[in-house]
């Protein structure tokens, strides 16, 4: 039962174990190879799938052999678009929580190929080798169509999209003049800046075991960062009743996004378990992971107009983004620009382009990674065309409204970002002047952006039920993709009833618990932590009640009003050496188990008359080698103002694996389309570079005091995404500030560097 | 007969009969259940799959970590197979390298982590250890972490590196020796997979000679660093296998008055500390070739015989006028190494012939330096490499040999622009002319490491550094630094 929200609309202390660095509840399981990872299960009789993916980008089958797979010994049955079972046919069966506008992708489901290395039939047998061996074997023939993948080929074909998702906001219509204001400044920047492809590549890759149970229900083992997401999905496609299958998912090897949807192997293996009536798993390599969704590759102008004391008089910042022929993947790219500064004469525009590719993925800071480091390159290349400090040019705009949406925010800690993380840096020592570094031939280089990120939060329930043990299970469906909710969740749950830590057990990544949404979007500790705490303080007022009633009073004549919780005792908050045991509360009132289940809700109406955020500002160190063009990015100090940190230990660590992403955004990630294929090149971690530990220097985190009473009850917006925001820019701006070389492609790679530097040095 | 391999799994002999000669051991692992060790690309870049190897080495255990992805199963033979599983003391405590990263926050989504736990492992097994910065780096350049960071792994390293060595691995030592002693064969092993492909696996040269005159067409395997990818990446099924890592002669290492002489199965790992106390620029390059993990397998020999454009070790050997001696059924012959490389990926290697040895002359000749300039700093493929090396008299060059690899098909001397050096004053506008040679010595391609541009402009630079450096006008240029 789910009673109606009951959370009076304050700010609540939560209890004491908020706020402490306390180390991993799952640290122990994962130093011991013990935790289990989707495609780690195993059962009798287990059976494996492998993925057959096409070799051309557009057009379609012709024929498909499958007589070769199938005769190789241990190969059991070949899926293709010809024998697939039934599946939905509407285009809404097919959404999941995350989808855009537009018909998602079917796997197997006709003879088209709409991108690259798409899916065309599944192997299926009693080993792997035999899967993978099979796959080789079977022989596709295409007709091939020509295709485009080239955003530069098709960024004036671009369109305007709608709300075409959840969470998506158009950019806000024009303010000003922006065209004229910008021609009549003092001091303008007109530039483009260009952003690759990425994939998350998440360490672990994509998989799923799909056990088949003995009254033919099915027990769905899937990466996911949502097992409610993939669990309706599944039954949506297939047309299976609720009861039908379970979606368990208690450890997820990363994702950053790519767990966000249903991925195909999931797909798969649920098919050939239906329809073979066996337990299946099927696991993407590392190739594959390439073949279902991505940051997409952005173009932007950006163009700022300021009078000569900095302020901004003009700004323009218009983005040409790809997606797919068949999706309109949308992400906020270029609203965080008005957002951020004061200025009257405004224009943001956000385009599509179609292009043959899949279509593109939420990924770390959807948007923000891509949007944030356009207007923050541009706000640096201003600040030196006025030659005046960069930080002091944002503080000279600095905004405590926001002027998109003409509101206040709930809060915003950004001036206290750059002053404390100026401080940390030693920002006041630096010389403006760019190449005014240098240790033999190494050009050193600051430079400094800030970061912006939502402060969502969803509906999400939780179920808590104290034992007479004194041992507490707090149950919600949310998942822990690495960010800490297990322990998060415990440290409220713990310090709402004043329990040790270690009396907690907190579950979640089961479809068969409380609902909660996707995790993404840095909304977890928001959303599911606040149906986490409201579930406790119901069970909290049990009882208070309870130990109100007992027999001998021994508290008293207290109301629960009266009454605290600590170290498992029923105390008065007046005189805390007064106290029962909760166990003897509990006995005394005739039970073995409280068991309380809520429901938390944004703050819908506060929430809507402010704009909610969380800021940073970084600062980033970069030494170049002269000669060879290599970036070492030497130091960062990231200063985030992300409302009540309940874990600094996780949360920080949340923040320096983003400065860390932020880094490889900079200086290495990017996949490579061959156009003339309509194929990704470098599918692998070889050639798709992500930071390895000699490219990090020195990291330090900060978190500002932030005091927010709109977010929602316990203060807390959430740090997953904001760590990577300002990062690209602030390395961007540190190289021209070491070397005056302004690189506006990211990554901004060693050829690119050297080349700027030879330019410079003839002319 | 059936051959068998026998390892030591943890603390326990395990006999696995004629397994199919190219499974990995990853694969094995986890089709046992064991599923502590992860797969995060199959083909030694990540290190998710890191496993630590034990053997016995002048009578104590020596361990080493090594990637399971691209490790075939009959390599295990009569070694001890360490996975995450076997750290913890059943019901015990943590090992001390999973406390320190449990303490310091070195797990998030915990993908990577059995990973890192066993390459910490082995360090701290050997007793310098994660002693220093640099150490640490290098030990960990191998394993790849999306979530944290890396500071945190780092931190618990620091603190590993402090620690005492002691384990219950140390007090289980002489067990684990006899145990060891009990799986030692005199001689090789030889396996028929499932479907009849077979692996051999020579103790000594002349069975490994015997091998090949019978089977010319065998593949020769080495560390597997390169031919497992061939398998897990490409799927191909090389038969039969001749398998080099037990054969005796080929780990040998001779230190001579004039020469050194690698063995062709050295690992780079093994030749790490003598190429470095000679040139210490050699060392420089080698602690950024691949990663601990693949210079734990990978070996000399495989490096020059696999004969990329862009194997790391050639440059640097043919500046130095390393030697190679090439073995067919017992005669041998000796080469200069860069008459080894007769096209893309084509080599003086006959039917039944094997690299036997290097032989790098060790006498103090001319200046030496060798560079490695890489996207990223660990774990890449060089953009270019280089080997420079020159010999003065009286200022006067009167001999040059720059190699490059990276540039060309094969790794290649830069013939114009040493020609453009002999016979001249050893001066910045000498080395300018040279600089200028090498645009019509080489026609790099465009590609995703660097553009064509980017390659000649930085071969150009990295001999001005060669020339700044040897007359003392620059700091030293740390290969590492690149
Ligand atoms: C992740 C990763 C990173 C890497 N990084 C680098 C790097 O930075 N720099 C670099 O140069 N290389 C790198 N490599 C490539 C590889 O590690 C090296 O080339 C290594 O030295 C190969 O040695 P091996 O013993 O593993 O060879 P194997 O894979 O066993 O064999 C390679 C080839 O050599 C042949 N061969 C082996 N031994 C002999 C012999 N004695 N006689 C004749 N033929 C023989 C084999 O038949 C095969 O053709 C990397 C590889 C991986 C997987
Ligand atoms: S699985 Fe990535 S190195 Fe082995
Ligand atoms: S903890 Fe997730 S990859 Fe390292």
């Amino acid at each position: 039962m789910i009673a109606k929200p009951a959370i009076p609309d304050v700010l609540r202390e939560p209890g004491p174990g908020i706020g402490k660095p306390l180390s991993r509840v799952d640290g122990p399981l994962k130093v011991t190879g013990q935790a289990r990872y989707a495609a780690e299960f195993n059962v009798p009789g287990l059976v494996h799938g492998y993925i057959v993916s096409s070799t051309i980008t557009k057009g379609r089958i012709t024929r498909i052999d499958t007589a070769a797979a199938l005769r190789r010994p241990g190969v059991l049955h070949v899926f293709t678009h010809e024998n697939r079972p039934h599946v939905a046919w509407f285009d809404r069966k097919w959404k999941d929580e995350d989808a855009p506008s537009g018909s998602p992708f079917r796997p197997l489901y006709d003879d088209r190929i709409v991108h690259a290395m798409q899916p065309v039939a599944l192997v299926v047998a009693e080993t792997f080798e035999a899967a993978r061996e099979g796959a080789r074997l079977v022989q596709v023939e295409y007709e091939a169509e020509p295709h485009e993948t080239d955003l530069a080929a098709r960024r004036h074909e671009a369109f305007t999209p709608g709300k075409e998702k959840g969470g998506f906001e158009p950019p806000p219509k024009p303010r000003g003049d922006p065209d004229r204001a910008l021609a009549e400044a003092a001091v303008k920047v007109d530039v483009e800046y260009v952003q690759p492809t990425e994939h998350h590549n998440p360490m672990e890759m994509h998989g799923s075991t799909v056990v088949y149970n003995d009254d033919g229900t099915l027990t769905v083992h899937d990466k996911t960062q949502g097992a409610p997401n993939s669990h309706s999905w599944v039954c949506s496609v297939f047309g299976l009743s609720k009861s039908a299958v379970r979606v368990i998912s208690p450890f997820v090897g990363g994702a950053f996004g790519s767990g966000l949807r249903p991925q195909h192997q999931l797909f798969m293996a649920v098919m050939a378990a239906l329809q073979l009536k066996r337990s299946v798993r099927v696991e993407l390599s590392r190739p594959q992971m390439f073949t279902f969704g991505h940051r997409p590759p952005t173009i932007q102008r950006v163009a700022l107009g300021a009078a000569p004391d900095g302020t901004l008089q003009a700004m323009i910042h218009e983005a040409v983004q790809e997606s797919s022929q068949f999706e309109n993947y949308v992400e906020i790219v270029v609203n965080w620009s008005g957002q951020q500064y004061r200025c009257d004469n405004v224009r943001l525009d956000y385009k599509l382009a179609r292009l043959d590719v899949f279509t593109p993925l939420d990924m770390r800071a959807p948007g923000a990674a891509t949007g944030v480091p356009a207007i923050e390159m541009a706000m640096d290349e201003l600040a030196h065309a006025l030659r005046m400090d960069p930080v002091e040019l944002r503080l000279r705009n600095y905004t405590d409204r926001d002027p998109n949406q003409d509101k206040p925010f709930s809060s915003k800690e950004l001036r206290a970002c750059f002053a404390q993380g100026a401080e940390r840096f030693g920002w006041s020592r630096r010389n403006p002047q760019p190449r005014s570094m240098r240790e033999g031939r190494q050009l050193i280089g600051w430079g400094v952006a800030s970061g912006v990120w939502d402060a969502m939060q969803g509906q999400a329930d939780a179920r808590a039920t104290l034992g007479i043990d004194g041992h507490l299970v707090v149950a919600s469906a949310t998942a822990d993709i690495g960010t800490g909710t297990y322990t998060v969740m415990s440290q409220i749950a713990a310090g709402t009833l004043g329990l040790p830590i270690g009396n907690v057990t907190f579950k979640l990544g089961d479809s068969a618990l409380p609902m909660a949404p996707i995790e993404g979007g840095s909304w977890t500790v928001s959303s599911v932590g606040s149906a986490v705490l409201a579930a406790c303080e119901r069970v909290r007022g049990r009882l208070y009640k309870l130990a109100a009633k007992m027999e001998g009073a021994p508290l008293g004549k207290a109301k629960p009003a009266d009454m605290v919780l600590t170290d498992g005792h029923v105390a008065l908050a007046a005189d805390p050496a007064r106290r029962v045991p909760i166990a003897e509360v509990m006995r005394s009132g005739g039970v073995l188990a409280i068991e309380e289940e809520a429901r938390s809700v944004p703050y819908y109406v506060k929430r809507a008359q402010h704009t909610l955020a969380t800021h940073s500002a970084v600062f980033a160190e970069v030494r170049v080698d002269e000669d060879l063009g290599t970036v070492q990015v030497s130091r960062i100090v990231s200063a985030v103002a992300a409302g009540r940190i309940i874990n600094p230990k996780t949360a920080g660590s949340q923040v320096m694996g983003g400065v860390v992403m932020g880094i490889g955004m900079a200086l290495e990630e990017e996949t490579f389309m061959d156009h003339g294929l309509g194929r990704y090149m470098n599918h692998d971690l070889a050639e798709y570079h992500v930071p390895v530990n000699a490219d990090i220097g020195s990291i330090d985190v900060i978190f500002v005091d932030e005091h927010d009473e709109v977010v929602n009850p316990l203060g807390a917006k959430g740090v997953g995404e904001i760590g990577i925001v300002g990062v690209p820019a602030a390395i961007a701006n540190a190289v021209f500030h070491a070397t005056g070389v302004r690189v506006r492609e990211l990554p901004i790679t060693l050829d690119k560097v050297l080349a700027g530097l030879s330019r410079r040095s003839a002319a | 007969m059936p051959g068998t391999v026998r390892f030591v799994l943890g603390d326990r002999v395990v006999e696995v009969s004629d397994p199919d000669p190219t499974t990995t051991v990853l694969q094995w692992l986890r089709a046992q259940g064991r599923t502590g060790t992860k797969e995060g690309c199959a083909e030694g870049d990540c290190g998710a799959c890191t496993v630590v190897l034990g053997s016995v080495d002048d009578g104590r255990i020596s361990y080493r970590a090594v990637n399971a992805c691209i490790l075939f199963l009959p390599m295990l033979d009569g070694r001890q197979l360490l996975t995450v599983e076997d750290l913890r003391e059943p019901r015990g405590p943590l090992h001390p390298v999973q406390q320190a990263l449990v303490d310091h926050h070195g797990s998030q989504c915990g993908f990577c982590t059995p990973g890192f736990v066993m390459s910490l492992f082995a360090e701290f097994h050997r007793e310098e250890g994660l002693k220093d910065e640099e150490g640490i780096q290098d030990a960990l350049a191998g394993n790849l972490c999306r979530c944290t960071g890396y500071r945190p792994i780092l931190d618990a390293a620091r603190r590993v590196g402090a620690a005492s060595r002691a384990d219950r691995f140390a007090v289980e030592e002489p067990r684990m020796l006899a145990l060891l002693e009990g799986l030692r064969r005199d001689t090789g092993l030889a396996l028929t997979g499932p479907d009849g492909r077979r692996w051999f696996a020579p103790r000594c040269l002349a069975e490994l000679q015997a091998l090949l005159d019978a089977h010319p067409d065998a593949t020769l395997l080495a560390g597997a660093t390169d031919v497992g990818l061939w398998v897990t990446k490409q799927h191909r099924r090389p038969d039969p296998v001749v398998w080099l890592g037990d054969v005796a002669e080929l780990r040998r290492i001779a230190q001579e008055p004039d020469r050194i002489v690698l063995g062709a199965g050295v690992s780079y790992a093994a030749a790490l500390p003598v190429l470095a106390s000679r040139w210490p620029a050699f060392g420089a390059l080698v602690r950024r070739l691949g990663s601990a993990q693949i210079r734990n397998s990978g070996t000399i020999g495989g490096n020059i015989a696999n004969a990329s454009p862009i194997g790391d070790g050639m440059p640097a050997l043919i500046a130095l006028g390393a030697r190679l001696i090439l073995n067919r059924a017992g005669l041998r012959r000796t080469i200069p190494i860069e008459d080894y490389f007769l096209g893309y990926r084509r080599t003086a290697l006959l039917p039944g012939e094997f690299l036997e040895a290097v032989e790098v002359p060790s006498v103090p000749g001319g200046t030496f330096a060798t560079y490695k300039v890489s996207k990223r700093r660990d774990q890449d493929i060089s953009a270019v490499a280089a080997g420079f090396s020159v010999t003065l008299e009286e200022g006067v060059v009167t001999e040059a040999r720059l190699a490059f690899g990276g540039m060309a098909e094969i790794p290649k001397r830069a013939a114009g622009a040493e020609a453009a050096l002999v016979g001249r004053p050893w001066t910045l506008e000498t080395v300018a002319a040279a600089m200028e040679a090498l645009g019509t010595d080489f026609a790099p391609l465009n590609d995703m490491r660097a553009s064509a541009a980017y390659r000649i402009l930085v071969a150009r630079n990295l001999l001005m550094r060669f020339h700044l450096e040897s007359t003392g006008q620059a700091e030293l240029l740390e290969a590492a630094d690149a």
